[in-house]
């Protein structure tokens, strides 16, 4: 494994930090090196210097996203946390489509959900089953879920949705799973009629997104704990101009918004916590 | 390493008897069923690692249908199986039904313990993986519970103190009676 120097580990974090927003610990070298060593080797770079240098200067930026999905962590599962899914399904949900109805029958119902670090599409899959199953006559509604993320691998893999036994193990259960699933060999494709609900793309958290319009309810799970402080400020800042007056944030369950964002209240419903504004 | 269970299944008395005695003489723990229908009853009450099963066997459960009741008692079972040369098209299908691997008879024995340690591997960097995501649900679902505490606590007292300092800058009220309303907000317990 190619080692790294400490001046290039200096050099390598903040290049990492300028194109992804993801401050890594430079306490911890064997994280650059098992996760950009086999990127540098295959680069024909001998030190991660040149690695750095041939990423920033390379047109097609290659390099540079390889970098970026060598690096994201996408550890993720179906109803990750159970406690969130519910909190959409019994709570939020039901108050949203409540107050989204319009009062003629003729117009239809717009909610729109964002997961904001979409990683490989499991969170925003679980959230189309949840609606799925929520709402019979679905016709009458026009509902937007959007899933982004910072890795062009994970956006292709949550576009594909097709998923491993590994990725599979957890979190679903067996009549879901054969509900929505197709299954092929050892893998696990996720059927047209939740497939078709939902749209992946690539975004960066720490560019501009109030592009995206707003939303009602927005999903940033566990994304901000790689971000410094200043980030997560002005990320959650963002997050609060792109969310509906009455709409809802939830964010990690080991996460909190005390000292990174005043214009958000949190409010629990039995064992959760979301997030209005004040 | 845990030694892994194996269910024999076959019809051929002669076949079973050498697959028992080789898997044995090799460590693993063995169980056999004489057709599928006797596997159909073991399955649900044994705990299986592994299946291996011959594609043909008479009656209306096969190999292909044990497969099917294997991975639906668990995803987690691996299933092997044993066919002659003419029907691996079938063997091809199986795989597509979530079959582990299939064997060619005769039966090369180096193969299916290569087959075999190679699932043993998988299913312990499986139960590792296991292990380490429920230690860290248990982490994090006790860091959870004291972060939402003090989550909430943290806004009722920003609310209480903005509560405060409105009171205090209300110049409608002598300051005295602010004092009090303030001490009557500060000895609420809620």
């Amino acid at each position: 494994m190619l080692k790294i120097s400490p001046d290039e580990l200096k050099l390598v974090a903040q290049y990492i930090h300028d194109i992804s927003g993801i401050y890594l610990d430079q306490s911890k070298s064997y994280l650059f090196e098992t996760r950009l060593g086999s990127i540098a080797t295959e680069h024909g770079c001998n030190t991660y210097k040149e690695l750095y240098q041939k990423a920033k200067t390379e047109p097609s930026k290659t390099i540079e996203r390889k970098i970026i999905d060598a690096i994201s962590t996408n550890e993720t599962l179906f109803f990750r946390d159970k406690g969130p899914f519910e909190l959409l399904q019994h709570k939020l949900l039901p108050e949203l489509i409540d107050a989204r109805t319009p009062g003629s029958p003729a117009l239809k119902t717009n909610i729109k959900i964002w997961s904001a670090a979409s990683s490989t599409g499991q969170e925003l899959y679980s959230i189309a089953i949840i609606i799925k199953e929520l709402i019979p006559n679905i016709s009458k509604y026009n509902i937007k879920l959007l899933g982004t993320d910072i890795s062009d691998g994970a956006v292709a893999q949550a576009s594909r949705g097709k998923y491993n036994k590994f990725e599979m193990e957890r979190g679903l259960p067996g009549d879901k799973l054969q509900r929505y699933f197709t299954m092929f060999g050892d893998s696990w494709t996720i059927k047209d009629e939740i497939r078709a609900m939902v749209q992946f793309r690539k975004l960066n958290l720490m560019l501009p997104f109030a592009g995206l319009g707003k939303f009602d309810i927005i999903f940033c799970r566990n994304v901000a704990i790689y971000f410094t402080l200043p980030d997560r400020q002005k990320l959650f800042n963002k997050i609060a101009d792109s969310l509906a007056d009455d709409g809802y944030l939830i964010i990690g369950s080991t996460e909190s918004l005390t000292g990174i964002c005043p214009r958000f209240i949190p409010k629990r419903h039995l064992r959760s916590i979301f997030y209005q504004k004040k | 390493m845990r030694n892994m269970t194996i269910l024999v299944v076959d019809d051929d008395p002669v076949i079973r008897r050498m697959l028992e005695k080789r898997l044995e003489k090799a460590g693993y723990e063995v169980l056999i069923a004489e057709d599928g229908y006797q596997a159909r009853k073991i399955l649900p009450q044994q705990h299986i690692d592994v299946v291996l099963t011959d594609l043909m066997m008479p009656g209306s459960i096969g190999g292909i249908e044990v497969l099917d009741i294997a991975k639906n008692i668990s995803q987690n079972i691996e299933v092997i199986l044993i066919t002659a040369h003419s029907s691996i098209d079938t063997a091809v299908e199986a795989m597509k039904k979530g079959a582990a691997d299939y064997l060619e008879k005769p039966i090369n024995f180096d193969e299916l313990f290569l087959r075999l340690e190679k699932i043993a591997n998988v299913q312990s960097i499986m139960r590792n993986a296991q292990d380490l995501s429920q230690a860290m649900d248990t982490t994090e679902s006790a860091a959870a519970l004291t972060i939402q505490n003090l989550e909430i606590r943290t806004a009722e007292l920003q609310s209480r103190i903005e509560s405060i300092e409105a009171i205090l800058r209300d110049e409608q009220n002598p300051p005295y009676e602010r004092i009090y309303k303030v001490l009557d907000l500060l000895t609420d317990p809620q």
